[in-house]
């Protein structure tokens, strides 16, 4: 009677826990590195050791409910301690500890071995952003999530990567260990991405290190996970593993972009290619203050559409782009954005939903700025 | 000595024989419970540093 007991409430709790923890979508993904598979088996470990201790511990006390009740004529024992229990229940769950720490100290090490990484990556948050900077490389750019507002806002049909999606993702090469080396420029962010087992402050001031070698070519989606602001829901990450020849002619693709980008510095740009460059800009940097069609939100975000100090005063136009407004969320895009956005932003700024400044900013104006 | 860090040791496991207590409060002298006390906690943190810096090598 009594091992049927026990038996029957040990299957039952299995029964009832299995598909939970092998349920897709209800436990830890084990992801595409080595690392997160080791996590992974750990957490599970882990998992095990707690249901057995769980089972045992309510097993041993719904068994004794129900053995020595009192309608059963059960006398409680009256006695006041007993050494030996006492030490074996302190040892038992000493021992138990000891055993789990041991192979999560390995693990935690391993997490912190930055060494021999082949690739640097600073990764900054920034409110509502992320930029990435290949150390040594000369490439750096910002992540804007790209999902739409009419998204959002529930005025268009949500798809598969709502919220999950970004303009450019961080590209990385499989089989390779790429170090992150994370901050942020103004409050505390998050960088998390489940599937490679990466979940890492990125604070101002400081430089937080972690590292990922990939094993499988892929896309890896994540979230900011430290609450950073209004949009801190709308700061994705999103990592793109390639195989190591895709990465190199990505690179090399990315570092004549910027060249040209560099050459079109010097030239004069036309009203046109200024505006359309700019809504770019405008849509994935400024839009998720000032709102799509300029309007903002008064007080906190001022409205530009109309906007006269703005269209009235050039100057003073381009040094709130490039330095920002100091106490206020306008923040300085100095080092988020290369001249020609800001030139191209600014234009647009001038001339978009019925401004008419009529005028353009050139990249080589703001190159000069730059240099003061 | 003995029986103050046998009792010293007790504390940090957490369990105490009732027979043994008595027998610190009667004959016992507090401040030797307090120094042989703190040595030991700086043993302890002593030993876990070791065997971290062991596990880290």
């Amino acid at each position: 009677m009594r091992t049927l007991l026990v038996r029957v409430a040990a299957g039952l709790t299995l029964a009832l826990i299995s598909p939970l923890v092998l349920a897709n979508g209800w436990n830890m993904p084990i992801g595409v590195t080595a690392l997160s598979r080791e996590i992974h088996s750990l957490h599970m470990t882990i998992f095990w050791i707690c249901v057995a201790i769980g089972v045992v511990v309510f097993g041993v006390m719904f068994y004794s409910l129900f053995r020595y009740r009192r309608s059963k004529g059960a006398e409680a024992a009256n006695f006041h301690e007993h050494t030996g229990v006492e030490v074996l229940w302190t040892a038992v769950p000493l021992l138990i500890l000891v055993a789990m720490a041991v192979p999560a100290t390995a693990t935690l090490k391993n997490m912190y071995d930055v060494s021999d990484a082949e690739i640097d990556v600073m990764v900054t948050g920034q409110q509502w952003r992320w930029r990435y900077e290949y150390l040594g490389e000369d490439i750096a750019f910002t992540s804007n999530m790209s999902t739409p507002r009419e998204q959002i806002s529930g005025e268009a049909e949500k798809t598969e990567n709502y919220l999950l999606e970004v303009d450019e993702p961080l590209v990385l090469p499989v089989d390779t260990k790429v170090r992150l080396l994370l901050t942020a420029d103004d409050v505390i962010h998050s960088w998390w991405v489940p599937e490679l087992a990466v979940k890492q402050d990125a604070i101002p001031g400081f430089v937080n290190e972690n590292w990922v070698r990939i094993e499988e070519p892929g896309i890896y989606r994540g979230q900011c996970t430290e609450l950073c602001g209004m949009d801190h829901g709308f700061m994705p990450v999103v990592v793109e593993a390639l195989e190591k020849d895709e990465y190199e002619a990505w690179l090399a693709e990315r570092k004549e972009a910027a060249e040209q980008e560099a050459m079109g510095v010097d030239r004069e740009w036309e009203l046109a290619e200024l505006m359309e460059r700019g809504e770019q800009v405008y849509g994935s940097i400024c839009a998720s203050c000032h709102q799509a069609d300029g309007s903002g939100s008064p007080p906190a975000f001022p409205a530009l559409a109309g906007n006269t100090d703005m269209l009235d005063d050039v100057e003073w136009h381009i040094d709130t782009i490039i330095n920002g407004v100091s106490g206020s969320a306008m923040p300085a895009f100095r080092s988020t954005l290369n001249p020609v956005e800001i030139a191209a932003v600014a234009t647009y700024e001038r001339n978009a939903w019925g401004n008419d400044a009529g005028d353009t900013v050139q990249p080589s104006e703001i190159v000069e700025l730059l240099e003061e | 000595m003995w029986s103050v860090i046998k009792s010293v040791l007790a504390a940090f496991f957490g369990v105490q024989r009732d027979q043994q207590r008595r027998e610190d409060f009667e004959h016992g002298k507090p401040v030797s419970f307090i120094i042989v006390g703190i040595a030991m906690a700086m043993l302890l943190v002593a030993l876990v540093a070791l065997i971290a810096t062991l596990a880290a090598g």
